[in-house]
């Protein structure tokens, strides 16, 4: 049987990467100042977690601080416009059912998609990241971790009046994150990342956290697969 | 707790069994889906042993499917196998049996070298590949089938093919020093691994596939192979028993001859009936009772609480661990699966 091939080695300071990199460092960056806002606004929504929010909230500031020394180790300028729009329908779905006051699609969009795409993106990061993003990489994904837990666990004991809302949210924003990641599919590739295994730990982690919410094997193989094949 | 990392054998194969098991998001899937779909637990089984004693296990969907293989996916192939033991790990499950290519492939891409999977450090104590009771269980088979349709081992040649991997040569280990069989036939691709075996046993001729089926009495099929091989049953001896070990299947061809006698290897029947549902899914006679030895194994170390890697590597399986673990097997209740 044929062995794996080795990882090209890759060449951080090459024009393609750094120029692949700008992109989804921007990403990164807007991803981690949108979950700033996000915690800050959900404050309104859930303010006996005030407290709570607002520690996480100042958590996803520091990692955004991080990932912009990132960008300047490289010597790339993060294309934050690029960014914004990758996030305007995510961004859009989050403000009108804030507007609403509807705290289950703010966390399942926030708590849940959010983090797990980003938990799902740092763990293949890191292992062909350069030496000084591998580190401060390592260290935000820890973080990303509680602030899942934030959200699983005001999920779980809500579960009963959420579920319905929990899947027309899932069925609303599902299919968002996999356009959004075939958009950046190129350039993630330019890193060392292939989509396959991004979206198979992006399923991985949804579906560990929608177990955990209280959904049944058979909800989270219908639930996290929702909308993959027409992406 | 005990676990069994398995796979479906194809393609239409886990497409039909996602339809049955009325999953349209999985049914309707080709292989790139596949290549991207994450474990699932998707059975929780209760074995009572022949003692009495009641254990509780899960079956863990790899998501792998041969196709990967063939198509050199291979990076999909080992995440799968990785992604299916950290799923059993995470669950709380003291022992799981890598089933079909999972312990193939866990060994063939050297994947022990992956520790740290996400927040999970893998421990690699908690999963056999189960092949110290397959093989058993086929070294039982030869004896046992060999009876019943009147072949003598001792003027009988018994073809391995597959006889370097870890179960074949294991299953040469065993028959040529628990038994008087007249000659061993190997069959592997390796050639210098075969010089070795051969080395190693003191006796054996080393054939191709074509020279060796029309010699064998007894053909044992333990090749991994992502698809069967065609037979032309007319060049076989006749009588002659084919246990084949594969999964999928070493053999393609349906063999309707009345002097070939066709047993499926590496399969065990329980004394009593096991709460499942995956055995229905990959068609065994009586799912109820039927079952991979590979599986088994897992089941008897639980049973045992013997939470270690009883079966791991290649070619470590040793005539002791056959004895130990063939004592086990009978006490709780299992039997090898016969004509």
């Amino acid at each position: 049987m044929p062995q794996l091939e080795a990882s090209p080695e890759i060449d951080f300071h090459s024009e393609t990467y750094r120029d692949a990199y700008s992109r989804i460092n921007g990403i990164v960056i807007e991803g981690e100042q949108e979950a700033h806002d996000n915690y800050i606004q959900l404050t309104e929504l859930l303010p006996q977690h005030k407290d709570e929010l607002l520690r996480l909230s100042k958590m996803e500031g520091r990692h955004k601080k991080g990932f912009e020394a990132c960008g300047r180790n490289l010597k790339v300028t993060p294309d934050l416009d690029f960014a914004r729009n990758f996030f305007a329908q995510l961004h859009h779905n989050f403000q009108s059912a804030a507007a609403e006051n509807q705290v289950v699609p703010c966390l399942l969009i926030q708590s849940l998609i959010i983090e797990c795409f980003a938990i799902a993106a740092y763990n293949i990061y890191i292992p062909v990241a350069d030496d000084f993003a591998r580190k401060i990489t390592e260290g935000v994904v820890k973080d990303e971790y509680t602030h899942l837990n934030f959200g699983e666990e005001w999920l779980k004991a809500h579960f009963a009046e959420a579920k319905a809302d929990l899947e027309a949210a899932n069925r609303q924003n599902l299919p968002i994150v996999w356009r959004m990641l075939n958009h950046v599919a190129a350039d993630a590739h330019t890193l060392g990342m292939e989509k396959e295994a991004l979206v198979e730990d992006f399923m991985i982690q949804y579906g560990e956290a929608l177990s955990n919410i209280g959904f049944t094997t058979r909800d989270i193989m219908r639930m996290s697969a929702y909308g993959l094949s027409a992406a | 707790m005990f676990g069994l990392i398995g796979h479906l054998t194809s393609l239409e194969h886990a497409q039909s069994v996602a339809k049955e098991l009325g999953y349209p998001e999985y049914a309707d899937q080709g292989l790139e889906f596949w290549c991207m779909a994450p474990p699932q637990i998707v059975d929780t089984i209760t074995v009572t042993s022949l003692t009495g004693q009641i254990i509780q296990g899960k079956y863990v969907e790899s998501c792998f499917l041969p196709e990967m293989l063939a198509s050199h996916r291979f990076k999909a192939a080992t995440r799968k196998i990785i992604n299916a033991m950290t799923h059993a790990q995470k669950h709380g499950i003291n022992i799981t049996a890598l089933g079909g290519f999972s312990s193939i492939i866990f060994e063939k891409f050297n994947l022990q070298q992956i520790k740290q999977i996400r927040n999970v450090t893998l421990e690699l104590k908690r999963f056999t590949t189960g092949n110290t009771h397959t093989a058993y269980i086929i070294c039982r088979q030869v004896e046992q089938a060999s009876q019943q349709m009147g072949i003598d081992l001792s003027q009988a040649t018994v073809a391995i093919c597959g006889a370097t991997g870890d179960i074949g040569s294991a299953v040469c280990r065993w028959l040529d020093a628990r038994t008087d069989v007249a000659e061993l036939l190997l069959v592997a691709r390796d050639q210098e691994r075969l010089q070795d075996l051969q080395t190693d046993l003191g006796r054996g001729k080393i054939l191709s596939l074509d020279q060796a089926l029309p010699l064998a009495d007894i053909v044992v099929w333990v090749a991994s192979m992502p698809k069967g091989v065609e037979i032309d049953s007319t060049t076989l001896k006749h009588p002659c028993l084919m246990i084949d070990g594969g999964y999928p299947k070493n053999l393609a061809t349906q063999i309707q001859h009345p002097g070939v006698s066709v047993l499926n290897g590496g399969i065990v029947e329980h004394s009593l009936d096991i709460d499942w549902r995956i055995m229905h899914i990959v068609n065994m006679n009586i799912p109820s009772r039927q079952l991979f030895a590979c599986f088994a194994e897992s089941m008897l170390l639980e049973f045992e609480q013997w939470y270690t890697n009883f079966s791991w590597g290649r070619n470590q399986i040793t005539l002791e661990n056959m004895d130990k673990i063939g004592q086990v097997s009978v006490k709780h209740g299992f039997q090898p699966l016969l004509l």
